[in-house]
């Protein structure tokens, strides 16, 4: 970690040469950088030619998202302004953590697209205010990857599921709750299923006599995984698929496109969201309070939510749901992207079945109690 | 004088951090705390046996190759072989680990992601140090202990067991608490072997907490229960490294 912050202090020391130098610090893979650095960084400069844009990865998973909170808070701690980052793209759990420290500029309001930021995720992440903080870059959902050729009638609902997986032991992947958030994600889909209680664990106010509820959904769980292959990882499930040895898993949607678009994964695997559903998960563009060029950055991110960009950049190029306001994005993609977006998934099913993750209490106690009991 | 600079090294970029960790794991919201042992013996004392088995199946199976190969090897030089045996200083440690997982997999795919697969990867990436170790303490053995063995009609078995294992027992020792220590602090080979589900190795604890929770304060306590499991083994090593007053 202290070594990720070394490299992301000395990739944003690097002396500029153009009028207005934007540091971008992306929170997320190698591809999402690669977005910034030749689409996106190059699309906004053509429109404000005097800016220079330096992007910098720091990794990817939630640590990555922590590598640029730490950076950004022990320059809040340091009292040394302006802070060195300008943008940054980070996870729900970080953003949210920021906004409640302080860290963060409420810029929404000041972009002409503010409106096009709507949705119950960018009011509230794990039960913090964030209404005005944070911009989707892009919305990733969680969901059931199939191959057809041996799951003929995929699950509709969480019960299909569990009583497919107890009939066909060792052929249900997913990564736990130690490899990602994709197996976060499903434990917490799991949940909301047992418990009946998604309004309540997601809304707050927390009350600690749901815990009863919240372990014994996670026994189930616990018996459920007896059936299970737990991977290692998002990849993992992928991989896991793709070579037969599961015939389903948890994953994310947006890693299965990727991969089928670049050949690395079994075309007719087909994702399918369960019903009660699963949580979305959106990493959001933010920026710090003390930023040095704020007006830049807020600029940079009402760029990003523009219909268009979100269209061409984000899902026609990448697959990723759009982050802003889908009805106004989704008129303007191909036909042929549609499809592939919504092949097995589709707009009816993400309006019913994509959840919110947990308020942050709710979700360290389903944490804990997975530890403890699924182990 | 001559002490101070190499003291205030190690004081800087050892003794500091150390501390600091150390006082992080006896802390949580800045008030003296023993919670975040408490949160290490109710979720993972499982993993800390866990840990202490995969080092030392993995060490022990290090040595079981080792030995034999380094004791022929020194009974009868062969470049190639030694270079071959080498060969695993240079690969990294998540290139071991990616490698035996896709090597393994479509053999026994259950073996990758258990302690056994673990334990070999372990064993293949340090048998290479172990080489560089044992054929050193091997080759300082005099060669006259071994033509005498020899000419007593024993063979490079014998030679191995009987003249040059004992003879290098204390280099062995220090070798095997090297070895030992570093399998305890893997993590690159253990997240891309490991399963997401069952007992971890430590290390994977401490990123998990860190990681998924932003929780210092438990993984500092992972930390230190890892400097103790590691302590053991070093103070033997140090009972070699420094020379005994007295005249032994």
């Amino acid at each position: 970690m202290l070594m990720r912050a070394l490299v992301l202090l000395l990739a944003l020391a690097v002396p500029a040469s153009a009028a207005t130098r934007l540091n971008v610090a992306i929170g997320a893979d190698v591809n999402v950088v690669e977005v910034h650095k030749t689409v996106l960084g190059p699309g906004f400069k053509a429109q404000v030619p005097d800016v220079e844009l330096n992007v910098v990865g720091t990794g990817t998973g939630e640590p990555a998202s922590r590598a640029i909170y730490t950076k950004i808070r022990a320059q809040a701690d340091a009292g040394r302004a302006p802070w060195d980052i300008d943008v940054a793209l980070v996870s729900m759990a970080v953003a949210s953590q920021m906004v409640k420290e302080g860290l963060l500029l409420r810029y929404v309001p000041q972009m002409k697209n503010a409106a096009l930021v709507k949705g119950a995720e960018v009011k509230e992440a794990f039960g913090v205010n964030v209404d005005g903080y944070v911009v989707p870059m892009f919305q990733n959902q969680i969901a059931i990857a199939y191959n057809p050729a041996k799951v003929p009638a995929p699950p509709k609902t969480f019960d299909d599921l569990a009583k497919w997986v107890a009939a066909n032991p060792g052929k249900f992947g997913y990564n736990g709750i130690k490899g990602g958030v994709s197996g976060v994600g499903f434990t917490m889909g799991w949940v909301y299923w047992k418990t009946g209680l998604y309004k309540q664990l997601t809304q707050g106010p927390f009350d600690r006599s749901r815990e009863g509820a919240i372990r014994e959904a996670i026994t189930a769980l616990r018996d459920f995984n007896k059936n299970v292959l737990v991977t290692n990882g998002n990849a993992g499930t992928l991989d896991a698929l793709n070579r037969g040895e599961i015939a389903m898993g948890a994953v994310w949607i947006d890693q299965l496109v990727a991969w089928k678009n670049e050949g690395r994964m079994d075309a007719s695997i087909t994702p399918v969201l369960p019903a009660p559903g699963l949580p979305i998960y959106p990493l959001y563009l933010v920026v710090p309070r003390e930023a040095a060029s704020r007006e830049a950055a807020v600029r940079y991110v009402d760029y990003i939510a523009t219909p268009e960009v979100q269209a061409r950049a984000i899902v026609e190029r990448f697959g990723w749901y759009p982050g802003v306001d889908a009805d106004r994005v989704l008129p303007l993609i191909s036909a042929k992207s549609r499809e592939l977006l919504f092949k097995g998934v589709s707009a009816d099913d993400l309006a019913r079945y994509s959840r919110q993750m947990p308020i942050k209490e709710y979700h360290d106690l389903i944490t804990l109690a997975y530890e403890e009991i699924v182990r | 004088m001559v002490c101070a600079l190499p003291l205030a090294v190690l004081g800087v970029v050892f003794l500091w951090p150390l501390a600091v960790s150390i006082a992080a794991s006896f802390t949580r919201a800045g008030a003296f705390t023993l919670a975040n042992y408490g949160t290490v013996w109710r979720l993972y004392l499982r993993d800390v046996g866990y840990t202490l088995g995969v080092a030392a199946a993995g060490s022990a199976l290090t040595f079981a190759i080792a030995i034999p190969v380094c004791g022929w090897l020194r009974a009868r030089a062969f470049g190639p072989v030694e270079f071959l045996l080498k060969v695993p200083l240079f690969v990294p440690f998540v290139v071991v680990g990616h490698a035996l997982r896709v090597f393994l997999s479509p053999w026994a795919p259950g073996l990758a992601g258990s302690w056994t697969g673990i334990a070999l990867a372990l064993a293949w990436k340090h048998l290479g140090l172990a080489a560089l170790l044992l054929l050193g303490a091997f080759r300082a053995v005099d060669e006259s202990h071994l033509e005498a063995a020899r000419n007593f009609g024993a063979g490079t078995a014998r030679l191995t067991r009987d003249i040059l294992v004992p003879m290098a027992g204390p280099s062995l020792a220090v070798s095997a608490v090297l070895i030992f220590s570093s399998m305890l602090a893997s993590f690159s080979i253990p997240l891309m072997m490991g399963r997401g589900g069952g007992a971890q190795m430590l290390m994977i604890d401490v990123y998990y907490r860190f990681g998924q929770h932003g929780d210092f304060e438990t993984a500092a306590a992972l930390g230190v229960v890892g400097y103790l499991m590691a302590m053991g083994a070093a103070l033997v090593y140090l009972r070699r490294l420094t020379p005994r007053r007295g005249g032994s």
